[in-house]
């Protein structure tokens, strides 16, 4: 990102819950978003130790403290790393993509032995955002514990299912003022500056 | 379950494999014409009212996500990106986009000295493209500024558009660049008790009112209304090849058990992976180097289109995913002109709008290095605040860039496919015009260009058109050199990618090739 551009650090609309629109969607879609707010079930692929790792894991990626946010995007990730459905496409001479986030989370375990990531205080945290932000390049040190493994791709591979499960929350959804569902009433009012009255809208944004 | 199969002990007159773009043309028109036909999928039979939704996450589905192992410097992204698994294929979840070719798309090497000359020209393709126009009731402007097609097309431009549309032609204006409506396989009025477009924006998820063409909605019912069988679930595993060195029909599976179709004639409609693939998995002792592959071609030179995405940050509300995601496109910088850009072909440029997932995707992959943390949380908080523009460009041809067949075996044990791709230099160069374009187009509304996403579209080639049997898999109509009775309908028969979207051209190309087949059985020359 340039440094120039000045980015937002709060929701641009406060007051915005996309979910009481969900009269509006149909039955299908309605489903499938509510049961994003539902309890996480339980863990089908990753074990305890690794679920409170990647929790941390997640706060630090997403930029997120909230607990139960961090319990839904850790039980999407489960539940892709369970699912038998393919990964879509894999590097060549990357390991299968179960096998890459089981076996990077111990060598994350192993290379920070002196924290405890599941206390989550500020040393913690600076020492888990120094490691993540090591393995983004791929020169997380200490060869004994790195040495033959895609540090990038484990954390391309993080990153990515992390914010898929992010950002298909609804709560997030209401916090970008992304308006949703659209079906069956799609979108009427389409020009710049135009919105329909069920569309999220803080009289903040129109300076 | 048991399979319940119209023609499980008879030998049928063609046997279709994919449901997708070319398949559903193939199928419509073989069955009117008379012919036994049944056509296989490897996904499943969707109903958009039940199983579609407005989800990014839950409707990634629609794609091919069955592992490809991808190589290169520029792997690429495969799975919903690029490629369907359902009845329809990927016009279930295509933008859309319905662009013919320019005449000069189909004789770079003339043109430039690049790449290779098809084996028929667009005059050759213009009735075909009427012909599928008509089919879908193609929605168009009054007058398309590019290419030697103008319009009119059978239904009026869409109306409104979106804000990130409007955006897009006012920077373009504001340039000097001329702009337009795209032709869009997107109903502008009722059609064929299908109704017009509520501008919901989720055409890459599916869609749910049946306001965008696909094959599951238009041409497959037509073709079972005809008598053609179509069975979804079953993954095409083999060609089956007669001693006589014809093919003699297909193995495939269905909930874990094998199956076989007779059929006197074989088409792979199976897109520029999973055809070649096939063609290479289907290996025999007298093929030794997979079917119709005596040139070495099969799975050489496939070609995406290269598709990087600008995002610029604006002062006021864009909100890019109110609407269809492509309404609006200039193809000004599509004329070749290596002598004043340094490249040669060119491309088009779309307004392009996306739902969250899409986007966060776009950020965290910006060219100058991840985006992740506080940065990426913050930037997806002005998430309304964007405006977005896509490259579609042309990618040259480049043998090196192939299918072949991985050591790892998927689900049904068949080696999976290795998909290797690098970007050559004039890739690259044309990439970084487009770039620049994009950027002035959105810095001239006030932007700021915050991301830059290097991404990919599409895929062709791999069983490549031509006159030549040493050089070429297939010939102008799809009728392998090697194999008579075994056809190659999909994109993998291009030549070259264009920088247009290629879906009306691998349908215009199924239309072409489907009457030739049907005049050649009724003249029993196949």
């Amino acid at each position: 990102m340039k440094e120039e551009i000045r980015m937002t650090s709060q929701s641009r609309y406060p007051f915005y819950n996309v979910m009481n629109e969900q009269e509006a969607w149909d039955a299908h879609t309605r489903n499938i978003v509510r049961s994003r707010l539902e309890p996480s079930s339980q863990l089908r692929y990753l074990e305890m130790e690794e679920l409170q790792l990647l929790r941390s894991v997640c706060r630090v990626l997403l930029d997120e403290t909230r607990s139960e946010m961090l319990a839904f995007v850790v039980s999407h990730i489960d539940q892709v790393l369970a699912s038998p459905v393919g990964e879509a496409q894999r590097k060549a001479a990357v390991l299968p993509q179960g096998k890459l986030i089981r076996d990077g989370l111990q060598r994350m375990r192993l290379s920070t032995l002196l924290y405890d990531f599941a206390a989550m205080d500020q040393t913690e945290l600076a020492a888990l955002e120094q490691l993540l932000s090591q393995l983004s390049e791929g020169c997380a040190e200490s060869a004994e514990v790195w040495t033959g493994f895609d540090q990038k791709a484990f954390f391309k591979s993080l990153l990515s299912m992390a914010a898929d499960g992010y950002y298909s929350h609804p709560d997030i959804w209401s916090e970008i003022g992304y308006g949703g569902p659209a079906y069956p009433r799609g979108y009427v009012r389409a020009s710049l500056g135009q919105i329909d009255p069920w569309e999220a809208n803080s009289p903040m944004n129109h300076p | 379950m048991t399979l319940q199969r119209k023609y499980a002990d008879e030998e049928v007159d063609a046997c279709i494999v994919g449901a997708g773009a070319a398949g559903g043309v193939l199928a419509k028109e073989l069955s009117e014409a008379g012919m036994k036909v049944v056509v296989l999928e490897a996904g499943p039979m969707l109903d958009p009212q039940q199983d579609f939704a407005s989800d990014e996450l839950a409707m990634r589905k629609l794609g091919w996500q069955d592992t490809r192992i991808v190589d290169g410097t520029d792997p690429l992204t495969m799975g919903h990106n690029n490629s369907g698994r359902s009845v329809g294929g990927g016009t279930v979840h295509f933008t859309g986009v319905f662009l013919r070719f320019h005449a000069d798309d189909f004789h770079t090497y003339s043109t430039d000295g690049i790449g290779e000359d098809w084996p028929l020209s667009y005059d050759e393709l213009a009735p075909y493209y009427d012909k599928i126009e008509k089919e879908v009731a193609v929605s168009g402007p009054k007058h398309f500024p590019w290419g030697e097609y103008h319009g009119p097309y059978p239904y009026p431009e869409r109306e409104p558009l979106s804000p990130n549309a409007y955006l897009f032609r006012q920077g373009c204006e504001k340039l000097g660049i001329r702009s337009s409506v795209p032709p869009l396989a997107i109903l502008s009025a009722p059609f064929e008790g299908r109704p017009p477009c509520i501008n919901r924006g989720f055409c890459n998820q599916g869609c749910m009112p049946n306001a965008k063409f696909s094959t599951l909605l238009v041409h497959l019912p037509k073709a079972i209304n005809s008598g053609a069988e179509l069975l979804s679930d079953c993954m095409v595993t083999q060609v089956l090849m007669h001693p006589n060195g014809k093919a003699s029909g297909v193995a495939f599976t269905h909930n874990k058990v094998s199956y076989v179709q007779k059929a006197r004639m074989v088409i792979l409609s199976a897109y520029a992976v999973e055809t070649p693939r096939l063609l290479l998995n289907s290996a025999t002792v007298q093929f030794p180097d997979g079917l119709a592959n005596s040139s070495g071609w099969v799975g050489r030179a496939i070609m995406p289109h290269s598709s990087y995405d600008v995002m610029a940050k604006f002062d006021k509300e864009i909100r890019i995913y109110k609407g269809t995601p492509v309404l609006a496109t200039t193809q000004e910088f599509y004329a070749s002109n290596p002598a004043e850009r340094g490249f040669a072909r060119g491309y088009s440029l779309h307004a392009h709008g996306a739902r969250p997932l899409e986007t966060v995707k776009g950020i965290i992959g910006d060219e100058r290095g991840l985006v992740w943390g506080k940065q990426l949380r913050e930037a997806m908080l002005e998430y309304n605040f964007y405006g977005r523009i896509t490259m579609v460009g042309e990618v040259l041809p480049n043998p090196d860039n192939r299918v072949t067949l991985a050591e790892d075996t998927d689900e049904y044990g068949l080696p999976r496919a290795k998909v290797t791709f690098s970007y050559g230099e004039n890739d690259r160069k044309m990439i970084q015009e487009a770039i620049g374009n994009m950027s002035a187009i959105l810095e001239a509304e006030g932007g700021k260009v915050a991301f830059v996403h290097p991404d990919t579209a599409h895929l062709m080639g791999g069983c490549r058109m031509g006159t030549n049997p040493d050089r070429s898999v297939v010939d102008a109509y799809g009728q392998t050199h090697d194999i008579p009775n075994l056809f190659v309908c999909d994109a993998s028969v291009f030549v070259t990618s264009s920088g247009s979207n290629p879906t009306h051209t691998v349908m215009a190309l199924a239309a072409r090739t489907a009457e030739h087949i049907v005049n050649k059985v009724k003249r029993r020359e196949l």
